[in-house]
């Protein structure tokens, strides 16, 4: 008996029954300032450069109405001859940030996300898979969500935010190959590859969009305002 | 014909991750586990009959699913009282590495677990919602899961397995040590069952004349950073004080050897 109940509520757990709107109960208005893409640009790793991934981010949020901010794909690339690297973190603005479900005293702060100071890194801060929602407020399909996995968000980032060194592609080519390469990416539930990174879980073998599939993603990457 | 369903249903499982009913019944995954989450609590809140209580409780659940051929404690620190130095958790739980009861990593070894390095710490160890199983190889339900406008009650939790109980106690600061003696983070080293005198202040931890107790998430959801072994306090160390903030007063448990 113990055990059948233990069995449902895990099924109902894993299957993701998560009411997100008792996340939004009795949030003030704080501004969307950050979100999950809905949709991936669709050929693999070659999103067209940092351009072409803002340019996704600002399409996306001006579809929901948040199209007067300026937004910036979570995205570094490598140190190139002539063309020195780009930290993610360094793009996105100084926050704080806010999905569509923060609380006001809940927002995602430059400094936890990144873990800068020791203590900030081992407590953590508040990108939690209830928080890592689309510009729709939907929930990315997680571990233990039904399938298909999508929590591999496209990053290029250590986990401090900066960019890899050159020698290894950890980039996809800067965001212009749909084949050969790769991407170092992190979980929206922070769950799997043995560590709980939402922007440094691991790297992808391959660029293709089958490729980002067959480790757990879309091509999906996070979006932040830079104002 | 029979060999390639069974690899499909064994996928399916794995992927799911409803092979935690499978390691439920497979006596042999119990021994090899050394890591996990008490299924139940003590039930008295923060008195836990001291470290030595808390341990017989490791110990107790262990042997009830096999694995008690190990030494198992709780992760617990206590604070300095006079003639009685503190202890810290993150020194009475052996050297790892640590496993569920599935067979999963948690962590390597006491630096992997804490985070002692930037960059360890960055990326995280993996107590996650999903690996942080019980003995019997239970999810913990965590935040979101079932709400119920009375998921802070006891008399309504002790009878609703699957509502939200993601607190852990650990009284440790987030390295793993324990805290300095001036405000208690332990339930008075986890002997006291006694709630604020004044009533509960909302959203005030710890203090003068507060019990209270430092505790950890096993879903890595809430309190504003998902810390694993320490996030906030709680608002009291009655058993009632503890559901305030969806804790039951369960422990995290590990092997030494």
């Amino acid at each position: 008996m113990i055990r059948t109940i233990w069995l449902s509520v895990a099924t109902a757990v894993l299957g993701g029954a998560v009411s997100q709107a008792v996340y939004a109960q009795g949030r003030p208005d704080a501004p969307i300032t950050f979100f999950v893409t809905s949709e991936p640009i669709g050929d693999g790793g070659n999103l067209g450069g940092l351009a072409g991934a803002d340019a996704h981010c600002q399409n996306l949020a001006a579809a929901v109405g948040e199209g007067g901010r300026t937004w910036r794909a979570y995205l570094s690339t490598q140190a190139r001859p002539g063309q020195p690297a780009i930290n993610a973190r360094d793009r996105i603005g100084e926050g704080p940030w806010y999905s569509s479900v923060n609380r006001i005293d809940r927002p995602l702060i430059k400094s936890e996300i990144h873990g800068d100071t020791l203590l900030e890194a081992q407590r953590g801060s508040n990108m939690f898979k209830i928080y890592t929602l689309t510009e729709k407020g939907e929930i990315i399909n997680g571990i233990g969500d039904p399938l298909p996995l999508q929590h591999d968000m496209l990053t290029g980032s250590q986990a401090d935010g900066t960019a890899f060194p050159p020698d290894v592609d950890r980039t996809c080519n800067n965001w212009t190959s749909n084949a050969e390469g790769a991407a170092q990416v992190g979980h929206s539930d922070r769950v799997g590859h043995g560590n709980t990174s939402w922007n440094s879980a691991h790297a992808t073998d391959g660029c293709s969009q089958d490729d980002l599939a067959s480790w757990g993603g879309a091509g999906m990457f996070y979006c932040f305002a830079v104002d | 014909m029979t060999t390639p369903r069974l690899i499909a249903a064994a996928l399916v499982l794995s992927i799911t991750g409803l092979s935690t009913a499978v390691a439920q019944q497979d006596p042999n995954y119990s021994s090899l586990m050394t890591f996990f989450v008490t299924s139940e609590p003590i039930g008295d809140g923060g008195n836990l009959g001291g470290l030595a209580g808390a341990d017989a409780h490791c110990q107790r659940l262990a042997a009830n699913v096999g694995a008690g051929q190990r030494t198992w404690r709780a992760y617990l620190s206590t604070q300095d009282r006079p003639g009685r130095p503190a202890v810290n958790a993150r020194d009475r739980i052996g050297t790892g590495p640590w496993h569920n009861v599935r067979g999963e990593l948690i962590a390597r070894d006491v630096a992997h677990l804490h985070g002692d390095t930037l960059e360890q710490a960055r990326l995280g160890n993996n107590v996650t919602k999903l690996s942080a199983l019980t003995e019997k190889g239970q999810i913990v339900p965590g935040l979101g899961d079932f709400p119920s406008p009375r998921s802070r009650d006891w008399d309504y939790v002790r009878t609703t397995p699957y509502s939200n109980r993601h607190e852990i106690l650990t009284g440790s600061q987030p390295d793993g040590t324990a805290y300095p003696p001036d405000t208690d983070y332990t339930c008075d080293n986890w002997t006291s069952n006694a709630d604020p005198e004044d009533g509960s202040a909302p959203r005030q931890y710890g203090g003068e004349g507060r019990p209270n107790a430092q505790i950890g998430f096993t879903d890595r959801m809430g309190g504003s950073n998902g810390s694993w072994n320490s996030s906030h306090g709680t608002r009291g160390c009655s058993q009632h004080a503890l559901v305030l903030t969806h804790g039951i007063g369960q422990l995290y448990c590990f092997a030494i050897n």
